[in-house]
């Protein structure tokens, strides 16, 4: 049969749709063992670039650690779930399968923001977040936080670790942004990162005061633990950075979940 | 004058072809057409018997730029000597302030003299390097093959120097004008060729290679730490109110007296180097005019429109002509006869689509404060195909008469 | 034969290069040359898709419709480059997130099917490998150049390990932002046309026009 179908001239209509089917077949056998058999390969994968985000973001590893380095340490980290509406855990969403980013697209787990509410300019807010907390005997070590928010091009996502005061910047990590390179893209240089450890958060009423300035900061003034270095050149990726700060650490974020944190503790 | 023409004529022979330095021939020539007209004549069509030749209408344009150069002088020197006076500062390290010290030189703002030579301090080794690089290239590209070298190239220089910030370093001075005249012009194949400004294309470079050097606050006075938003920065954070709060009046603006290039910020002294090459025909009106004129009707229309998030839709149009290197642009960077539009209604186009696309750029795109060079740049890569479309129109607007003429 | 299959393969790498010569595939050049590894992952990509297209494409050429042999041709080159992406995704996750957009457009680059048209729809299939082969590293040439220049001068290191210290980080190097953003890698391929055809005079295209010599003595 198949031999007598490509005995066939081939113009003949009978031999042209028998290539066509027999290719599709063929490719599409292809196409879909190859995702099959790689498909947790690639799971795995996905899965240890976000810890590994997470445990540079926490001060545990560098960008560069082994595999093996990387899943130990985010062993250390325990992985839970916050809801914005309550400002609290809720642990009936289990980490391991809920994505933040598909949930901020689903109108069931998210909502608009208004214009005002904005300030991130980031659209629609995610009703749940996913956190990671270092605990130990003593208490609360470490909390990294997913922060997101609009630059000049791109939005840009990052880490963000407190230590266990609640207030002090333990570090962060940029790990996914489009600004133009050289200029906003230094978001994710290393040494202005590491400019960020140290610094404070929250002012003495509880207000996001953390900023990106004007220029370098004063070192000696009062003022220089709220306040980061500005990226030469790029004002509207800077002013990205603060509005994502106030508005994450701020009332529509993490604000009402850090405060009850700090009373209540884990 | 005689004995110099002798002494070149002794010389000739050396640099033609089988002398001893045939292939230094280009400098000869172009040292011999400094002082003397060419003797060679045109032998085949077409013949236009004019006096203005490529050597006169560059002469002209460069000293049409010379009102700018003086303003931006002074004006760099001011707003370095004011900054000097507000940070305490009393003197400038280095040679300049040597250089300056033994001229006896202050650094007085109201003195018109000090502030002029603290300009020149700056100018001075940014259009020298400018030359001396800009110029290597020339020869070697002439030299090769076997072209003349240009007087095209004073025009470049002096607009690209101008259009600089004067705290620059003097090696990207270097490579912004190696990048403009090579890959600006010569790859093109030399003066005639290229179809975009090549002053243009050098800045353009240093622009996106080196952003921290040419935008920002920190560069625009020659001052170190001292740091100062152009205008159209301010404009672009706060709308006219941050500009007026800056204490910055429209005459200051129109003279020149604010942040920005080394020689681009007075209007007013472009405006007479307009006058002057308009009055010698060396400038197109045309373009000039149709910049204003697609200037004014966009900003107008976007006063109009208005925006509650983006205080630069506010800005009249008298401002933004004052303001960055709109006035400059539009009247020594436009009106390049080889990368404008090259018919009289294609003039019209290419000079509004500077004016909308600048004034677009400036308030629309986040990004840029200042719209002229990327609109200029942009209007270059229309102007064969501006002027494609008059011709065609024209020839079908001839053809259909004749046809009618014809039934 | 050996003189044939050593032919096919050298020819693209400059005599005939899809990139310098036939001016194909330069938008993922483009797109994919910020840093060296890029390159190299893309170049690898490109070339496993067209030397196996190639191949399968050769396979069944004697019962290919004529009617339908485009289509059939960019349904083998979009499977392979399905399956490609996966692999990539799989192993280089890393620079797979930067690439996944780009390797998808393999399916759209010229080089490849115009291999596949062109060559391995007339020829057998050890010939049309290698066919696929060379063309896949005559790209692979430039983009590897113009990826390293970029890394280098733009970034200030190659694949990643610093060579010039930048000033950002406490050395003397100014990075070039020019360099990494698209069209720079204009501008390289651009030079390196222009060194290719300084070398090798034949490639150079006639000229459109001719200019009269008005005004020169001595012109030569």
């Amino acid at each position: 049969m198949i031999g007598g179908l490509l005995q066939l001239p081939n113009d003949d209509a009978r031999k042209i749709v028998f290539v066509a089917l027999g290719l599709c077949l063929v490719c599409s056998l292809l196409v879909s063992a190859s995702a099959v058999l790689l498909r947790p390969i690639q799971q795995a994968e996905a899965a240890l670039d976000q810890q590994r985000n997470v445990v540079v973001a926490a001060g545990l590893g560098s960008p560069d650690m082994a595999a093996a380095d990387v899943a130990a340490s985010f062993a250390q980290l325990q992985v839970r779930v916050v809801d914005f509406e309550t400002g609290w855990f809720n642990d009936s969403i289990d980490p391991a399968t809920y994505d933040p980013r598909a949930a901020a697209r689903d109108p069931s787990v998210s909502s608009a923001l208004t214009r005002a509410e904005d300030t991130a300019r980031i659209g629609r807010q995610a009703r749940y977040a996913t956190v990671y907390l270092q605990v130990s005997d003593n208490g609360l070590q470490r909390i990294v936080l997913p922060i997101h928010g609009y630059g000049l091009w791109s939005t840009m996502y990052a880490y963000l670790a407190l230590e266990g005061d609640l207030n002090t910047v333990a570090a962060v990590a940029f790990y996914e942004q489009a600004e133009t390179p050289g200029l906003g893209g230094e978001v994710q240089n290393p040494r202005w990162q590491a400019s960020w450890e140290g610094k404070l958060v929250f002012g003495d009423e509880g207000d996001v005061r953390l900023r990106v300035i004007k220029g370098q900061v004063d070192r000696s003034s009062p003022q220089a633990q709220w306040q980061l270095d500005a990226l030469s050149g790029s004002t509207l990726t800077a002013n990205g950075v603060s509005n994502m700060l106030s508005f994450w650490l701020g009332e529509e974020g993490f604000g009402p979940f850090l405060n009850k944190l700090r009373r209540e503790g884990v | 004058m005689a004995r110099l023409r002798n002494w070149l004529d002794r010389l000739e022979p050396l640099f033609t072809k089988g002398g001893r330095y045939e292939h230094l021939h280009v400098v000869y020539e172009m040292i011999d057409t400094i002082f003397y007209s060419p003797p060679d004549v045109t032998r085949t069509a077409p013949h236009i018997r004019d006096g203005l030749d490529l050597k006169r209408v560059m002469i002209y344009v460069v000293l049409a730029t010379f009102p700018a150069i003086g303003v931006g002088l002074w004006n760099t020197g001011y707003q370095a000597n004011v900054a000097m006076l507000a940070m305490d500062v009393s003197a400038i390290p280095g040679w300049r302030g040597d250089l300056l010290g033994w001229l006896g030189i202050g650094y007085d703002p109201a003195s018109i003299i000090d502030c002029f030579w603290h300009g020149f301090v700056y100018f001075l080794p940014i259009y020298l390097v400018t030359l001396v690089v800009g110029g290597l290239w020339e020869v070697l590209f002439a030299g090769v093959r076997n072209h003349e070298v240009n007087e095209g190239f004073f025009v470049t220089s002096m607009l690209f120097t101008l259009s600089l910030p004067a705290t620059i370093p003097l090696w990207q001075v270097a490579l912004g004008i190696s990048f403009g005249v090579v890959v600006g012009k010569e790859v093109f194949g030399g003066t005639g060729k290229n179809f975009m400004n090549p002053a243009l294309v050098g800045r353009a470079f240093l622009f996106f290679a080196y952003p921290a050097d040419m935008s920002g606050d920190a560069i625009w006075t020659a001052v170190d730490g001292f740091s100062g938003a152009t205008p159209l920065a301010l404009g672009a954070a706060g709308g006219m109110p941050a500009i007026l709060g800056a204490d910055i009046t429209w005459l200051d603006a129109f003279l020149g007296k604010l942040q920005g290039s080394l020689g681009a910020t007075s209007a007013l002294a472009c405006l007479m180097g307009a006058a002057f090459l308009i009055y010698t025909r060396i400038a197109s009106w045309r373009i000039i005019t149709g910049v204003i004129a697609g200037m004014v009707v966009t900003s107008l229309l976007l006063n109009w429109i208005g925006s509650d998030t983006n205080p630069m839709f506010a800005m009249p149009p008298q401002w933004h002509f004052v303001l960055g290197g709109f006035a400059f642009g539009a009247i020594f960077m436009a009106t390049d006869p080889v990368s404008a539009a090259m018919t009289n209604p294609g003039r019209w186009v290419f000079g509004v689509l500077i004016g909308v696309m600048t004034v677009l750029i400036r308030v629309v795109n986040p990004a840029y404060p200042e719209g002229i060079m990327l609109a200029i740049l942009f209007a270059n890569l229309f102007a064969p195909l501006i002027d494609y479309c008059v011709i065609q129109l024209n020839i079908r607007r001839r053809t259909r008469r004749f046809t009618g003429s014809v039934q | 034969m050996a003189s044939t299959s050593s032919k096919v393969v050298l020819d693209p790498l400059v005599d005939n290069n899809p990139i310098t010569l036939q001016v194909l595939g330069i938008c993922s050049a483009l797109a994919v040359t910020t840093t060296l590894l890029n390159a190299i992952i893309m170049s690898l990509a490109l070339t496993a898709v067209t030397a196996c297209s190639n191949g399968a494409v050769s396979l069944i050429r004697h019962h290919t419709p004529s009617a339908i042999r485009i289509i059939v041709q960019m349904t083998i080159i979009a499977s392979l480059v399905i399956v490609v992406d996966q692999i990539l995704q799989a192993y280089a996750y890393e620079t797979s997130k930067k690439l996944s957009v780009f390797v998808g457009l393999i399916i759209t680059n010229c080089i490849v099917l115009g291999r596949a048209e062109a060559f391995a729809s007339k020829n057998p299939v050890g010939l049309s490998v290698l066919d696929g082969l060379g063309n896949g590293l005559g790209y692979s040439v430039i983009l590897l150049i113009v990826g390293a220049v970029r890394e280098l001068f733009g970034s200030g290191s190659l694949l990643g390990m610093p060579v010039l210290p930048l000033t950002t980080d406490g050395g003397w190097y100014q990075s070039n932002g020019l360099l990494l953003l698209p069209p720079s890698a204009f501008f390289i391929i651009g030079f390196i046309i222009w060194g290719v055809r300084t070398w090798k005079r034949d490639q150079v295209e006639p000229a459109e026009h001719q200019i009269h010599a008005v005004h020169r003595q001595e012109v030569v």
